[in-house]
């Protein structure tokens, strides 16, 4: 089997040659839809669908029907505030019978699984960062290492990567449960009717930031937002430790590609999705406040910051040469003055997306600081109102941040599989 | 001529929260921005063994290793959605990007300082750093989401003065080679701001591990990576003015990154190249750097006429009708003066 490829994976400088990754592999499982009685409950807010063109980059979500055929035991119960014993205090022999342990591990279970199909050993695949399915097929978990590039000037992951991150498993998702349409922002049975996936609204809830070389693990799911919208969460740990570095959830609607108005989910795409919902949320307290129209507070503890001129290059477009949600993080930021981003670190953002934007914009950032009272340790945090819009007028993105002083401790959340 | 490149190592950026810095190799495309954080490991001089003490799961299944005696360094990344552009390939900024981070993993398993400037100790106690003057990328073809790129990296002596790093790019399910770099860099004073020879007890240092006999990228004689790049003169065919820096462009010593040059260079080429062509070959000698508060011009000019030879080169560029070719400059909106050069050939997308 794959096994003993496998294991090489893990003896740096083998001289055999690495295994054979698959290019863009759809996923090999069949398409069949265990309908597992988990009806979609529509959440009670039915209220953010938003007219106007908000432009979708991470896509659907899909899972594949019920059957998950991984060995994901040996996460999903160790709780965070224990040192995995296994990683963290054997020496090097160990931590490779360890890791060819679960090879074998994996393997077995593989094996004794029905539907078994000849496939990479899933510690191999997270390794190269494909990720897989979990938690009875509705969870979808990935690894990444974070690189040198993505680092920000404070030597930490910058949110934008992180992001960067979640719409990267997002597609995996997608991808590997075999759902993947035309393009990053539909399902099959959307594309055949020129649909497409638009991002409403984005909420971040960020406890720590990881550095260079950190693995952070990624799982992510869908939901059911309104009648006619969808939700994707997603929940970032250190791989290490378990600790929960971001929590995330997104709305999202359906545009028709063609009229650019919002449209109804068609029956065929609902037998699609809805197999896949789960009931669960990244983000316990919503914030739900509606964003305030800018610019608003006229207190005089406002101060406002602009930034014009903002070009879109080629690197932020995708491949329908709109811009990529992610990069409307980086350009809102632009206008926050360099005092708050030396001082203090992104503690949640909420970003409501209105129009979409293309090559030719040009855009101005303003942001406005409301500095709240300071801590019991006499430290301030802050928090932003953020508008992005076009030099001829239109918005283009609303957003809000919340700043805390860098080193200050955020609420801990215990990084189990029971949130 | 030379550029101070390398903004960490011009100056050194104010540690944060006690953590050590890492690391870039010298010949690294960028060097900047890197963080830090890997427990246990100090500066220390260039041993293959002086490694962490407890290296962390993520450097365990880094998939990356020294090879050969630990003259090269080997790893692979798969290509990431958002790394993907219009073309749905990787943009050549994420493949400058992984030259880069392959570059400082290199450095950071050699031993090489953690400050991010991949200094020796020798060179530390001499005030000397790092500068690159060039950078020439090749890529025949593009990886998509999801491929799996395997980059070679090494670096070696370039002179009395320099030094090179190198690197080959293959696609790691069928082998092919699907791109070559390479980068001069030489050794500068931090406080004269002068060049300086590599002494012998700093090529020992440095040099220990890096091929003894001359192992390059581009062998073959009169290669593109040796092309002189003239001084433009007005007026360019194509330009877009008023390029500015964002923070994210900026590395912690608020200079601007290397990719971001790239980007800004091809900012000015023409709509209907991008529609039909796909970058080949970008070559940038740098001269300036640049702040978040500087604007910048991207000035392209259609260069004409050439000869191009391959010299029996196993990566035989294109027929001359399918490959068009620039000159680059970018500059500063306001002195005129120049912070790149650059030239870029394209060749026709098979559509």
């Amino acid at each position: 089997m794959g096994v003993s490829i496998a294991a090489s994976a893990f003896f740096p400088g083998s001289p055999a040659p690495a295994p054979v990754a698959p290019k863009n592999a759809l996923g090999e499982r069949p398409d069949s839809l265990d309908v597992r009685g988990v009806a979609a409950k529509p959440g009670s807010s039915s209220g953010t669908l938003r007219a106007g063109k908000t432009r979708a980059h991470a896509a659907v979500p899909k899972m594949n029907g019920g059957k998950s055929t991984v060995a994901d035991g040996e996460h999903e119960t160790v709780p965070s505030s224990v040192p995995r014993t296994f990683y963290n205090q054997l020496p090097d022999w160990s931590m490779l019978l360890a890791a060819i342990t679960t090879i074998f591990l994996a393997a077995e279970k593989q094996w004794t699984l029905l539907d078994w199909k000849p496939k990479r050993p899933d510690m191999l695949s997270e390794t190269f960062g494909f990720g897989r399915i979990i938690h009875d097929g509705f969870m979808f978990r990935q690894n990444f290492s974070i690189r040198s590039y993505e680092i920000g000037a404070d030597r930490t992951a910058s949110i934008e990567t992180l992001m960067n991150h979640l719409q990267e498993t997002a597609l995996n998702h997608v991808k590997t449960a075999g759902l993947l349409g035309d393009g990053f922002g539909s399902t099959p049975e959307m594309s055949k009717r020129d649909l497409f996936w638009v991002v409403s609204q984005m909420q971040a809830i960020v406890e720590r930031y990881p550095c260079w070389g950190d693995t952070v693990e990624v799982d992510t799911w869908v939901g059911a937002h309104g009648k006619n919208g969808m939700r994707r969460d997603w929940h970032l740990r250190d791989s290490m430790t378990g600790h929960t570095i971001l929590k995330a959830t997104s709305k999202w609607v359906m545009m028709n590609k063609l009229t650019r108005k919002l449209a109804r989910i068609p029956d065929e795409v609902r037998t699609e999705i809805e197999p896949y919902f789960f009931e669960r949320t990244a983000i316990v307290d919503e914030d739900n406040r509606k964003l305030p129209k800018f610019p608003e507070d006229q207190s005089a503890t406002a101060a406002k910051y602009m930034r014009t001129g903002l070009t879109p290059r080629w690197a932020d477009l995708d491949i329908n040469q709109h811009v990529n949600n992610v990069k409307y993080i980086g350009w809102i930021l632009e206008s926050a003055p360099i005092s708050i981003l030396e001082n203090h670190e992104l503690a949640s953002i909420v970003l409501d997306y209105k129009r979409e934007c293309g090559r030719d914009s040009v855009l101005q950032s303003h942001t406005t600081v409301h500095t709240d009272c300071s801590s019991e340790s006499g430290e301030t945090t802050l928090h932003c109102e953020h508008l992005l819009s076009l030099e001829s007028g239109p918005t283009i993105v609303k957003a809000r941040t919340m700043w805390r002083p860098k080193g200050t401790k955020a609420q801990e959340t215990v990084a189990s599989s029971s949130l | 001529m030379l550029r101070c490149h390398t903004p960490p190592q011009c100056r050194r950026a104010p540690l944060r929260g006690g953590r050590e810095p890492r690391q870039a190799a010298p010949g690294l495309v960028r060097c900047a921005r890197w963080a830090q954080q890997v427990p246990g490991i100090e500066a220390s001089p260039a041993h293959a063994e002086a490694k962490a003490e407890r290296p962390t799961l993520a450097e365990r299944l880094r998939l990356g290793s020294l090879l050969e005696g630990g003259l090269s360094y080997k790893e692979s990344f798969i290509v990431r959605c958002y790394e993907v552009g219009i073309n749905k390939t990787a943009t050549v900024e994420t493949i400058a990007n992984l030259l880069q981070e392959v570059g400082c993993n290199h450095a950071q398993s050699v031993g090489f300082s953690t400050d991010g400037f991949a200094t020796t100790t020798t060179m530390r106690k001499l005030g000397l750093i790092w500068v690159t003057n060039r950078m020439h990328i090749e890529i025949y073809k593009y990886p998509a989401w999801g491929d799996v790129v395997e980059i070679e990296t090494w670096c070696q002596e370039d002179g009395r003065i320099g030094t090179r790093r190198d690197w080959i790019l293959k696609d790691l399910a069928n082998g092919e080679v699907i791109g070559r770099a390479t980068s001069k860099w030489v050794m500068m004073n931090q406080n004269t701001r002068r060049l300086q020879r590599v002494s012998d007890e700093v090529r020992d240092e440095v040099f220990i591990h890096c091929p003894k006999t001359p192992r390059l990228a581009f062998p073959e004689e009169n290669n593109d990576s040796l092309k002189k790049i003239p001084i433009l003169s007005d007026p360019a065919q194509y330009s877009r003015l008023g390029l500015v820096p964002r923070r994210a462009d900026l590395d912690m010593n608020q200079h601007v990154n290397n990719v971001t040059y790239i980007g800004w260079i091809l900012e000015s080429i023409p709509q209907d190249i991008i529609d039909t062509h796909e970058l080949q070959t970008i070559t940038l000698d740098y001269r300036r750097e640049c702040q978040h508060d500087d604007i910048v011009d991207s000035l392209t000019y259609i260069e004409e006429g050439e000869e191009k030879s391959t010299n029996g080169s196993a990566f035989a560029a294109p027929h001359k009708e399918e490959q068009q070719q620039f000159l680059h400059c970018l500059r500063f909106a306001g002195t005129g003066d120049e912070i790149n050069r650059g030239r870029t050939v394209w060749r026709k997308l098979a559509r």
